[in-house]
């Protein structure tokens, strides 16, 4: 099988995270490696979220001008995966979120999350180490209460794959 | 978070009904031989849906929030109100089990909203609509 060569629906990407309280994150060659990515995006791993948020890298240059020169400059610098805003539906007991409320608690535990896109035969996997920031309870009425978090990646520690 | 079954829905919904009614009967659909009886509710369901939510996960869903419609018909236009304010007084802002044992189920929240009345002249039947919205958690 092949890299996915086809537009996706953003509607079959999910998100997985890596299981118990301590975990191991990958290195980061291994978040490069599908054979070390596609074991953690398993259906006990997977984080049941509303909708995954972008992904990627962020921006990031460096703007020169110079004093009589016509044109300035923007010069890319290394820029940083990118920190996403998720929301999930609450279910106090979900193993999953549970996990993500010990890590905001924590502050410094570092694990591995995968985002795996598929279109339904092929799947394409970005994976990353992070930890978990800002989780918060929304209960407003009128829907399900919302718990929304935030995974802030840490740097260079980010990687693609694919099940070719 | 599976999507709740609307038999379970339906049998809750006659149940409740008929607890905040009695002795005024209760029916799932309007059916034109009714309509000799003095006071009679009908109720009819509609908006069954939970939020499908991102990738092939078919449990990744959110909460129900299904509405049923109640219809109420009387000879006497004042009757119709009276059994309106019955439903408005027992399940507006109602939390806990809806429909009471066996059939019930576990609501959050109903709201009640108290739509129109109208009168038909053909049937000679006052009517009062009311829709009931069910916060269901799965």
């Amino acid at each position: 099988m092949a890299l996915p060569n086809k537009v996706l629906p953003g509607f079959s990407a999910s998100l997985y995270a890596q299981p118990t309280s301590t975990p191991t994150p990958l290195t980061t060659a291994q978040l490069s490696l599908v054979a070390s990515v596609s074991p953690i995006a398993v259906s006990g791993n997977i984080l049941n979220v509303e909708a995954v948020p972008a992904f990627g890298q962020d921006d990031a240059m460096a703007n020169f001008s110079v004093a009589g020169s016509r044109q300035s400059d923007k010069i890319p610098t290394q820029s940083a995966p990118t920190s996403m805003t998720v929301t999930a539906a609450w279910n106090p007991s979900d193993a999953g979120l549970l996990l993500m409320r010990g890590d905001a608690y924590n502050g410094t535990v570092d694990r591995t999350f995968v985002i795996a896109a598929t279109d339904g035969t092929n799947i394409v996997y970005y994976a990353f180490n992070g930890r978990v920031s800002q989780f918060t309870i929304d209960a407003q009425p009128g829907a399900e209460a919302k718990c929304v978090f935030t995974i802030h990646p840490r740097g260079n520690q980010y990687g693609w794959s694919n099940n070719a | 978070m599976g999507q709740n079954n609307p038999v379970v829905y339906g049998k809750a919904i006659q149940a409740a009904l008929q607890a905040v009614v009695t002795p005024v009967p209760v029916y799932a659909a309007f059916n034109r031989n009714f309509a000799t009886q003095p006071k009679f509710i009908t109720w009819l369901l509609r908006n069954v849906h939970q939020d499908v939510y991102t990738g092939p996960n078919q449990n990744n869903k959110g909460i129900d929030r299904p509405i049923f419609q109640v219809s109420i018909f009387t000879q006497q236009i004042e009757d119709g109100f009276t059994i309106s304010n019955q439903i408005l007084q027992s399940l507006h802002g109602y939390s806990g089990l809806f429909g009471g044992s066996p059939n019930g189920i576990y609501v959050s929240k109903v709201d009640v909203m108290w739509l129109y009345n109208s009168y038909d002249n053909e049937e000679k039947l006052a009517q009062v609509f009311l829709d009931c919205q069910l916060d269901i958690p799965t």
